[in-house]
């Protein structure tokens, strides 16, 4: 299969805003930049947890300051984040533990990991339901193109320790990366490695992997999400 | 008759190195933005303890990231940013309070519209944040006061003016004016337009305040350097 060279790795939770504005323009800019995206769903409890580092959320200002942040980048980049006032309500290990699952079995390349993260990142942050009990990752998975009994499968190995063991694994391997929270970027160009932080990147990583940062549309947007 | 300009207050202190680039971003975009920028010489220490706060550089790995992230903005932004030897003492045990006693004292006595702040502010930056000198001592005031264009006696009547109550107290005052805002680190940047105060933190979210503000951003440099800094 045909490399680019530049892989680009993103680590990410549904459970983090940020970490969908990533995800978003990350594959938009996929055929644009010519990069390989690897999805590395990881837990960022662990994250913040394993760097000693805390939430944003306990920070009363920071909450605050977050909500009106997530409404502008949310209207300028064209992801429909409604009323993010929730931050950190929901655990999103299981949640996380089902994307991991997914992944082991997604033949398809991320496609369908791709499709399942971005049903858990609109449950969270769209329509505010549920992301954590077994009938959520049922629908989820549903919508994003699996059967009854693929889905059936996929939250039996969900719960198994080898995927535990793998989302913790991946975790781990973003805190190696001198992570201390999501989204996480990884760039290999030209056998170097270069580590973003956040959504508000993009412009720096651009020139960094010899590309041009293009604003949230690369390319006229074709489809709704 | 031209649109009435856009007022952007700089929340900034000089001991944080992002608020440097976003303060050299603003004076970049001040004549290509229709803008009215305002400085706003704040006291960094006073806004982690009023938010309940921590210093980014207390978790080890976002102080090893930043190091990492402030040596490429530095390149992308050309502005050269260089990290103290020692920056957990030039950061937390040595602080910034007396500089921004000073850099609010030269405000007051500012009478060309902000100039003096804004050259007096970059001295302050490029001593402790590219040549790695102290930013404490009265006599790194003298030598950043100088170099600014202030001549000795002003430089003396501003360092006393430094230690007066009404300084420290206005130094209080902008910095509660930023937490009034929600702010919890710097820099703090606040965009008003049509009666709305718009607040954005950090250096990063420059393409995002233009979109708010209806200006362009066009990257780091948006017109060619004529001379250096």
């Amino acid at each position: 299969m045909f490399s680019s060279g530049k892989v680009v790795e993103l680590f990410y939770d549904v459970a983090s805003p940020y970490s969908w504005l990533a995800f978003e323009v990350l594959f938009r800019y996929r055929n644009v930049w010519n990069i390989d995206i690897e999805l590395k769903p990881a837990y960022i409890r662990g994250v913040l947890h394993g760097s000693g580092n805390r939430a944003p959320g306990l920070i009363p200002n920071k909450i605050m300051y977050m909500a009106s942040d997530l409404k502008l980048l949310s209207e300028y980049f064209g992801v429909p984040m409604f009323q993010p006032s929730n931050i950190y309500e929901k655990d999103s290990l299981n949640a996380m533990r089902f994307v991991t699952a997914v992944a082991e079995k997604d033949k398809k390349g991320d496609v369908l990991v791709e499709r399942v993260s971005r049903e858990l990142f609109k449950r969270m942050w769209y329509t505010h339901q549920d992301i954590m009990q077994p009938a959520s990752f049922t629908e989820v998975g549903l919508k994003a193109g699996l059967s009854a009994s693929e889905v059936e499968k996929i939250l039996t190995l969900a719960k198994s320790q080898p995927i535990k063991d793998k989302l913790k694994s991946v975790t781990q391997e973003a805190l190696e990366n001198k992570c201390f929270g999501l989204p996480f970027i990884v760039c290999h160009v030209n056998g170097k490695a270069e580590v973003f932080f956040g959504s508000d990147r993009f412009e720096l990583m651009a020139y960094f992997i010899g590309e041009k940062w293009m604003g949230p549309y690369p390319t006229k947007p074709t489809t709704t999400m | 008759m031209s649109s009435p300009r856009k007022v952007v207050e700089l929340f900034y202190d000089v001991v944080s190195p992002y608020s440097w680039l976003a303060f050299e971003v603003l004076c970049r975009y001040r004549n290509v933005w229709n803008i009215d920028l305002k400085f706003k010489p704040a006291y960094l220490g006073g806004v982690m303890h009023g938010s309940g706060n921590r210093p980014p550089g207390v978790v080890q790995n976002k102080f090893l990231y930043m190091k990492q992230d402030l040596k490429r903005l530095s390149e992308y932004f050309v502005i050269p940013l260089s990290p103290p030897s020692n920056p957990f003492e030039a950061m937390f045990e040595k602080g910034s309070l007396n500089a921004m006693r000073f850099v609010t004292a030269v405000a007051e006595k500012d009478k060309e519209e902000h100039v003096l702040v804004e050259k007096v502010s970059r001295e302050l930056w490029k001593r402790i944040w590219s040549t790695d000198q102290d930013i404490t001592e009265p006599a790194s005031f003298t030598e950043a006061g100088l170099k600014a264009g202030l001549s000795t006696n002003e430089v003396e009547e501003i360092l006393n003016l430094a230690k007066s109550q009404p300084i420290k107290d206005k130094l209080k005052s902008v910095t509660q004016e930023a937490l009034d805002y929600q702010c919890f680190g710097f820099p703090c940047i606040v965009c008003h337009v049509n009666g709305k105060a718009e607040v954005f933190f950090g250096s990063d979210r420059f393409e995002l305040m233009a979109h708010c503000i209806g200006e362009k951003w066009v990257g780091p440099q948006p017109v060619k350097p004529t001379a250096k800094m």
